[in-house]
């Protein structure tokens, strides 16, 4: 479908109502979800959504308007509320947050697929999905198991007053298994991979690559023996964190930490703001001089990668924390603008109904040099924690506490006993100064969160966090159960 | 888009379906926001689509399509390709079969024209009013004003055609001084009584009053939590009385139903007709929604059902179904919880040495099973001592039972409606006797 007639009738309108700047961006999305459970097919969803939203520029406010209609009428009309918007939102103004943008793009991005996940029939998709939560009922105690797949493709065309034009196609998938065993007044869950499952942009090959079949029972067997685990114990030790669980640390200590739209205030009254500001960039030690961790929105498998994001900027490869010292922050043209550095592209919508934002992207801890297992050696009483089950921190990112699903005790280097309810607590920089190691690219996994919730109304982005294991010395442990 | 448009809408879907296992569900919408920030709009949108969405069972078998394109080829894609995965879903004996429901009737004050009707420039000017108290008092505000209409309307091919219109409306105030916080809101249907100055006015005295705080030890505190910060607690809690989470034994009510869960004077129950939270009368099977008491005294009553659940656990339908099928289960959305005799201010007044909390931040669960749940402070956290507010603090995180904080409580006697990410209900003030602070913050 071409949008080019509908776009122009529409940044013409919203021209002639008076807007300084408009842009259109149209979006044909499609997913589909299917999800067992206990042998019964839960959800089996084919969805298609189909429209379009503007932005208008009036006097340095913005205004959005977004509809279904694809009609001339309905364009008309949608346009002219978007110049109304704005210019409601200018009538009061007491400070200006926007300037016309200027930049020009006409170009197209498809996202690298291997296996078209069209050819694989809905029948051999539940085929999938049944034997692996089928065989994550390992044991008489695993009372629930799920398994699930879903599969987006999106066609999205923008179109701004500048004369760009950039027409993406993006095909993302993601897979996932779990098992909740319960006995008398105990209830243990076990997801697989990490947390929510494996997410990555491309097709098939991201479900092929999860490998439910081949890890369904051992999530269930794990499940059954956290119920006869001892609990883990409360104090201060050194913590190796499984590669989805340094993901989740990214995603809340850093990632929504260093999203600029947070530090100006833009969040404060829900996501909250941070404990970051612009005079820290380049001397803040954020973390050990073992953590780097940059944006890369073009990298391949990368949950969040585009070729351009939803107010046309083009993707690109920047720095947050170089060597420990923050250096960068997530932004928009708005937002970079206060700065004076330009946007690095990490604006999206949810769905064409969705006004753009900052969002993380691709946000990616880069791999050390050891090997996995050699992060155990220097421990000699520790606790290594694999796969998130809990997750909180306060609404300028500091002070948090996260619980995972499973922990082994380490002792003298080695990995022995398995605990249940492990938990750590800490304070967001300390924390990262904690870090002494992390394992190297042979376990780097592009971690895709396709949960991640923002503004209001609340906007679910797909964000990605890359990340290895890494270790973290003298953290305190137990939290919650240490009563 | 109009109930009777709507209705037109299924009826075209039940043709095109032409079998007796086809349910259809159109929902439109249309929301208004106007998101600010430093005393200025930076956000402000307004978006509107209409949904269908096909369901047929086939022997058991069952297949969804949605799309918003409302044209017969598109609507006939959604059926044949709902009709095409049902074909290949495998057999579940125990999916409910459609069933005949009738048309219940809105609460009154559900649908209010003029919210349906609501301007941008009326946003505006009502968040002009919140910024100008924000100035008056030094302070900035951030939050939003917001104005929607929804509708949804279910048929089947047992002969169900139920339809509902709402509209809701609210507030949410953060009023930011140099080194404190305070916050305001309101929800409801009728965008005629939004007043942004009175809630501009509560947050910024609430920033004003929380000023230079200082930091408390962590421990076992008394606490009196208003309603936005009772109201999410409750809402991990909610989950339990789902009949899918007690069937699989992740709920804390396979100890028992009839037990004593919590104190005597707690009363909780689901009711979709309260006046301050005027909801659906159907659940999206178009089963009537039924007044369900969660907690009465203390004991646990009853679950919340669907046809599913509640012809496995041989109880009454309560009608709380999601979209069939669905992987959460049923679900309480309304949740009400009974007042007290007191005032808030009265339960301050009998408190000795207690910490006043405006609302809480980012609630997860640490064990679900035992309802211990994590989160923090934020926004107007306050010493009392000798039954007076005195200072402000700095925020706190707890690790509580949420149980365990219900067994010695007291519940003040004025409730607001409350909401959050995913949750609406209607609480009071509550004063609970030990609540555990494990760590604090510098702010």
């Amino acid at each position: 479908m071409t949008f080019d007639a509908l776009a122009d009738r529409a940044l013409d309108t919203a021209r002639s109502r008076g807007a300084n700047y408009a842009d259109i961006r149209f979006e044909d999305c499609r997913s589909e979800r299917a999800a067992v459970r206990n042998g019964v097919v839960v959800t089996l969803t084919d969805s298609r959504s189909v429209g379009y939203g503007i932005r208008a520029l009036v006097d340095g406010a913005w205004g959005f308007a977004a509809s279904a209609r694809l009609d001339d009428a309905g364009i008309d009309e949608t346009a002219a509320l978007a110049v109304a918007i704005a210019r409601a939102g200018a009538s009061v103004a007491t400070r200006r947050f926007a300037e016309a943008p200027t930049e020009r793009y006409v170009d197209s991005y498809r996202t690298p697929v291997d296996h078209d996940p069209a050819s694989v029939t809905l029948g051999e998709r539940i085929a999938l999905l049944l034997e692996a939560e089928g065989a994550a009922h390992a044991t008489p105690r695993v009372r629930v198991a799920r398994a699930w797949i879903d599969l987006w493709h999106t066609e999205k065309t923008f179109y701004s007053t500048t004369g760009s034009r950039i027409a993406q196609t993006l095909v993302q998938s993601g897979s996932g298994l779990c098992a909740l065993a319960v006995s008398d007044g105990d209830a243990q869950e076990r997801t697989y991979p990490g947390d929510v499952g494996l997410y990555q942009s491309g097709g098939w090959e991201i479900v092929e690559a999860a490998a439910l079949r081949e890890n369904a029972a051992r999530i269930g067997e794990e499940a059954t023996q956290l119920l006869d685990a001892p609990q883990c114990p409360a104090g201060e030790l050194d913590v190796i964190l499984g590669g989805s669980q340094v993901s989740l640390q990214i995603h809340e200590s850093l990632g929504h930490a260093a999203e600029l739209d947070r530090i100006m205030g833009w969040e404060a009254n829900f996501s909250g703001t941070s404990f970051l500001s612009p005079s820290e960039l380049g001397t803040l030690r954020y973390g050990s001089p073992h953590v780097t961790i940059v944006i890369d929105n073009t990298m391949p498998r990368g949950f969040a990668t585009v070729g351009y994001d939803d107010e046309g900027s083009k993707s690109v490869v920047d720095d947050i924390v170089r060597d420990g010292v923050l250096v960068g922050f997530e932004s928009s043209r708005d937002t970079a603008r206060t700065i004076g550095r330009a946007t690095n592209a990490c604006v999206r919508a949810e769905s064409w109904r969705h006004v753009p934002m900052i969002r993380m992207c691709n946000l990616n801890l880069l791999p050390g040099n050891a090997p996995f297992a050699a992060l155990f050696d220097d421990v000699d009483d520790g606790i290594y924690m694999e796969s998130n089950r809990s997750w909180s921190i306060d609404d300028h990112r500091l002070n948090f506490q996260f619980g995972c699903q499973i922990g082994w005790e380490i002792k003298r280097g080695k990995r022995t006993r398995m605990v249940k309810n492990p938990t750590y607590a800490g304070v967001t920089p300390a924390f990262w100064n904690s870090c002494d190691a992390v394992a190297d690219a042979q376990s780097w996994v592009a971690w895709g969160t396709p949960n991640c919730g923002k503004g209001e109304p609340v906007q679910t982005g797909r964000t990605s966090q890359a990340a290895a294991p890494a270790r973290f010395r003298k953290v305190r442990v137990g939290v919650g159960y240490d009563a | 888009m109009r109930e009777t448009e709507r209705a037109e809408l299924a009826r075209r879907v039940l043709a095109l379906a032409a079998t007796d296992g086809c349910e259809t569900t159109v929902t439109s919408g249309a929301t208004g926001m106007t998101r600010f920030t430093q005393n200025a709009i930076h956000q402000n949108i307004a978006s509107s689509d209409t949904t269908v969405r096909v369901r047929t069972i086939v022997g058991g078998r069952t297949g969804v399509a949605i799309t918003n394109d409302l044209g017969d080829a598109s609507l006939a894609r959604a059926v044949a390709r709902a009709n095409e995965i049902a074909a290949l879903a495998p057999c579940d004996d125990a999916a409910a079969l459609l069933s005949l429901s009738s048309p219940e009737p809105a609460p009154a004050g559900a649908f209010v024209a003029a919210t349906a009707e609501t301007a941008p420039a009326a946003r505006a000017a009502t968040a002009a009013a919140i910024f100008r108290e924000a100035e008056a008092a030094s302070l900035w505000a951030a939050g939003y004003v917001t104005t929607a209409h929804s509708g949804i309307t279910i048929a089947n091919g047992a002969g169900t055609l139920v339809s509902y219109d709402g509209t809701t409306c609210g507030l949410n105030v953060k009023a930011n001084g140099r080194d404190a916080t305070g916050f305001a809101e309101y929800y409801g249907t009728d965008a005629t009584l939004l007043d942004g100055a009175s809630a501009g006015e509560r947050a910024a005295s609430k920033a004003r009053a929380g000023a230079k705080p200082q930091a408390v030890d962590p421990g076992p505190w008394t606490v009196i939590l208003e309603p936005a910060a009772i109201g999410e607690l409750l809402s991990y809690l909610t989950d339990h009385f789902s009949a899918q989470a007690y069937d699989e034994g992740s709920s804390f009510l396979c100890d028992g139903l009839g037990r004593s869960y919590v104190g005597e004077n707690v009363d909780m129950r689901d009711d979709c007709a309260h006046p301050l939270l005027l909801g659906m009368p159907f659940d999206y099977e178009g089963h009537p929604r039924t007044r369900v008491p969660l907690f009465e005294a203390g004991v646990a009553h009853e679950l919340v059902t669907d046809a599913r659940y509640a012809a496995k656990l041989g109880t009454r339908n309560t009608g709380h179904g999601l979209p069939q099928p669905d992987a959460a289960g049923p679900q309480p959305l309304h949740v009400v919880v009974a007042g007290g005799e007191k005032s808030i201010e009265e339960l301050i007044a009998e408190t000795k040495r207690g910490l006043l909390v405006s609302r809480f931040w980012y609630i997860r669960p640490v064990d679900a099973r035992k309802t211990i749940v994590t989160g923090m402070t934020r926004d107007g956290t306050f010493l009392i001592e000798n039954g007076r507010i005195v200072r402000g603090v700095r925020n706190m995180r707890f690790n509580q039972s949420i149980l365990e904080s219900l067994r010695s409580c007291e519940f003040a006697r004025d409730a607001a409606r409350t909401g959050g990410y995913g949750y609406d209900m209607v609480v009071p003030p509550v004063k609970i006797a030990s609540f555990r602070f494990t760590s604090g913050t510098d702010f």
